[in-house]
């Protein structure tokens, strides 16, 4: 059977002013239909240009096709009008709905757009299909959702009318760069599901872009491996993932979080001890809209939160977006300012001695946050940043800067040339380790780490969750891990606590429940992972929550 | 700071910018005319000579003498001395209060954020020239007026940009990542904060002197700045203004060199513009 779409020695190259750099490098695939095929690469390895360069999107001017064929049922697409194509016969949908939503028109009249163009439909007619097709993506009032604009839809909603308006042209293929990176587990479920239903039913192919194996495990057929632009490995799912032949892909398997079970997480024995953190019924809440003479509506961000952490132990926060996890971090750092409850660090006060409270929190906790580029001044290099640290901080002679700031480095496993370089030329991992150093730098006794691994890739995670276990292993460090990716927190923290509408829901150590959840949320939660070994299929994502959501 | 920082990527790049390059070129030439003027004026600018009253462009008088029988050339290579002062002073007071004023603004938001905006809405709320000419009226004719009329009117809008520019940067995760490490509020305003703001404002900067440079044109050509007989080129298209049908050279030749000025500034203006926005 030759394949609906077939990809055959494609290469792109860059030509910059005076260097020539291959991009996709002879890249070799096929696409049967009714086929999902799953590409799978770190950031920078070519998984997005291929699709770009199929639908003749190329992102930049600079960027030329050197060779190869790209045939749509053998009739070559490369030099093809692609109008007639482009959405037509091959849709495509983003990682960001949001973005790639128009703001102000109204989801049907964005699908009504499509019917018109590709299939002329106008009026009623595209009126009743819009309808039809919205509920066929699980809009539960396809009438009402047709006359929404975007910003009224949950993320979710977004990313399930953006496949709405792609099928609105009943394309044979579907390109899905990253549909559910930015979606919540559960929701990423969902709509992996309806993926899968749509090629059940209509008998879509699909490419799933992503970098998470644990997806492509759950719903493709096939998987390309990619990396640094050229094709590693292809082949059926059960047979690659069961035995990789690529060392890369063995790599990318070997640090799947779902499987790596590098061993425990670090035991303490601090029982006894004096909680350093004692959190009692904090809550915190922001004003919402309102202003010069209108009320102020609240958003309770935090509900009457309790937590204490002893000295040595490794917590995980797990939660959804919007759970408070990441408020709960910052009101214990004094960040933010609680309207209720109190946090006692080490005995003292937030709420009555804040001053004395203040001074022992930023002498001895230190913060790793989320996006590694941006938690790093831009116009600093990584030794000034982490030499302002120490002098500020005074325990560190003068003269001793230098030597510490090597040590700091060696300690984070970056090569100490690395200090005169500025963030803006360091990759994402880079970044992150030299986030991490100037916690370090601090000297510490806990560390806050929000998101920290959350912008990094699979492989990078790994590294970083592997050198925060060595380090609260070896320095003894207390470690609050935030995190929405319940198999990080799995593999590397011993208790964990679930957050859910700015309440913990469950607390208690990772082994326990994660084996036996005691509430349905965390029990649906767990269940959405995808799990790496196709054979452990993904839970429905529904939590009650979901159902109240998709019933209004 | 940041100019520093940017200097040697700077360097490497002007070559490729023609722009740039010449915007530079315009700059430094007005510059080098400035510093060499008592060596390249053949006459004295102030210099009256009856015998010689508007006589047009010659060898000995290359842009020709005004109605007092001043050379022209002379006046108008004088002139680059007060006119390059005017647009760096009138430029740089302005900056550093606005700068300092939006740091501080957008660092603390709330109720100080709140006075100082209205303080920035009260100045807008007043036609630029009319709030110009009042101060410098209340303070009487000169440059020293001018420049401090300039301060307190100008700073409104390096205010507003550096404010918008804070706001935006202080709730970054590198900014809370020196809240949580204990920094001091002044150094993480103007250490880590404000380099990150400048940008823009040093691209404005270059638009600015051009309009600083015309309004003080405007300014001594209403007679409230240089006073004559100083050579200012305000100044000159003022007085010659009743020549302008018998000896258009005693204006042209001033009114060009604020033309060039002004083109060099914006030039280098945009050129920069370009620059650091590719580099943000």
């Amino acid at each position: 059977m030759t394949p609906l779409l077939d990809i055959a020695n494609l290469s792109v190259v860059f030509r910059g002013e005076n260097e020539e750099r291959p991009l996709l490098d002879g890249i070799t695939v096929g696409l049967g239909r009714g086929e999902i095929l799953g590409l799978v690469g770190e950031s920078g390895s070519g998984k997005s240009l291929l699709c770009r360069a199929v639908m003749g999107l190329l992102p930049s001017r600079r960027l030329h096709v050197t060779g190869g064929t790209v045939r749509l049922q053998g009739q070559d697409i490369l030099n093809a009008d692609m109008g007639a194509i482009r959405g037509r016969r091959i849709g495509m949908i983003f990682q960001n709905p949001t973005s790639h939503l128009d703001p102000v028109m109204t989801v049907g009249r964005q699908i009504c757009e499509g019917l018109g163009q590709h299939r002329g439909l106008s009026g009623p007619a595209a009126r009743a299909e819009a309808v039809d097709l919205l509920g066929q993506v699980g809009f539960p009032d396809p009438a009402a959702a047709f006359s929404s604009h975007a910003h009224r839809f949950s993320g979710g909603m977004r990313q399930r009318a953006m496949i709405a308006i792609a099928l609105a042209c009943e394309p044979e293929i579907l390109i899905a760069d990253e549909p559910t990176t930015a979606l919540d587990v559960t929701i990423q479920a969902q709509i992996l599901r309806l993926l899968m239903e749509l090629r059940d039913r209509r008998g879509l192919s699909i490419i799933l872009i992503t970098h998470d194996l644990g997806v492509v495990a759950q719903t493709c057929d096939r998987i390309a491996v990619m990396r640094r632009g050229q094709l590693v490995e292809v082949g059926e799912k059960r047979a690659l993932l069961a035995a990789p032949a690529h060392p890369y892909t063995r790599q990318l398997v070997a640090s799947h979080p779902s499987l790596s079970h590098a061993g425990d997480p670090p035991r303490h024995d601090g029982d006894g001890a004096q909680p350093l953190f004692d959190v009692r019924g904090l809550e915190v809440a922001f004003p919402l809209g309102g202003g010069f003479l209108r009320p102020k509506r609240m958003l309770r961000a935090l509900k009457g939160v309790s937590l204490s952490v002893r000295p040595g132990e490794t917590v995980g926060i797990v939660g959804e977006s919007g759970s408070g996890k990441s408020t709960l971090a910052r009101t214990i750092m004094g960040l933010t300012r609680a309207t209720g409850g109190d946090v006692v660090f080490a005995g003292r006060s937030l709420m009555s001695e804040r001053a004395a409270a203040m001074k022992a929190l930023r002498s001895d906790v230190a913060m790793v946050f989320q996006d590694p580029f941006n938690s790093l001044n831009p116009r600093m290099t990584v030794g000034q940043t982490l030499a302002e640290v120490l002098r500020n901080q005074g325990e560190t002679p003068r003269d001793g800067i230098p030597a510490r700031i090597g040590e700091l480095l060696d300690m984070v496993g970056l090569e100490r040339d690395l200090a005169d370089r500025r963030p803006r030329s360091l990759s994402g991992g880079q970044c992150q380790r030299a986030g991490i150093a100037r916690a370090l730098a601090v000297n510490p006794s806990v560390i806050v780490a929000d998101e920290c691994v959350a912008a990094l890739d699979v492989t990078i995670q790994a590294q970083i969750v592997a050198l925060f276990r060595e380090l609260a292993e070896r320095q003894g460090l207390t470690l609050l891990f935030i995190a929405h990716d319940l198999a990080i927190v799995r593999n590397l923290c011993e208790r964990v606590v679930v957050m859910h509408h700015g309440e913990i829901i469950e607390d208690g150590p990772s082994t326990e429940v994660f084996a036996r959840p005691t509430r349905a949320y965390t029990a649906a939660l767990i269940a959405a992972i995808p799990d790496i070994d196709p054979d452990r299929p993904l839970g429905r994502g529904e939590t009650n929550d979901n159902r109240e959501e998709l019933a209004t | 700071m940041s100019l520093l920082s940017l200097s040697l990527p700077l360097r490497a790049r002007i070559g490729r910018r023609p722009m740039l390059a010449m915007g530079l070129a315009i700059l430094g030439g007005f510059v080098a005319l400035a510093l060499l003027a008592p060596l390249i004026a053949p006459f004295d600018p102030i210099l009256q000579d009856a015998g010689a009253k508007l006589l047009p462009p010659s060898w000995d008088h290359p842009f020709g003498t005004d109605n007092f029988g001043r050379d022209v050339f002379s006046r108008v290579l004088w002139g680059t001395r007060i006119d390059l002062q005017i647009a760096v002073l009138g430029v740089v007071f302005p900056f550093l209060i606005g700068t300092g004023v939006g740091t501080v603004a957008g660092f603390f938001g709330g109720w100080v954020d709140a006075v100082l905006m209205r303080v920035i809405d009260v100045v807008l709320a007043f036609p630029f020239l009319v709030l110009m000419l009042s101060i410098i009226a209340i303070l009487g004719p000169g440059l020293a007026s001018f420049y401090i009329a300039m301060a307190l009117v100008g700073w409104v809008s390096y205010a507003r940009l550096i404010r918008a520019q804070i706001l935006v940067l202080k709730s970054q995760d590198f900014a809370v990542a020196a809240a949580s490490l204990g920094f001091s509020r002044l150094r993480i305003m103007f250490r880590h904060l404000l380099p990150n703001a400048l940008a823009g404002s040093l691209v404005f900067v270059m638009s600015d002197a051009v309009l600083v440079l015309l309004n003080g044109a405007s300014i001594s050509y209403l007679g409230l700045g240089v006073q004559p007989p100083v050579a200012e080129w305000g100044v000159m298209v003022a007085e010659a203004q009743g020549f302008i049908s018998q000896a258009w050279w005693i204006t042209l030749f001033p009114g060009l060199a604020i033309v060039t000025l002004a083109f060099g500034f914006s030039l280098t203006g945009d050129a920069l513009a370009d620059l650091m926005g590719v580099h943000e």
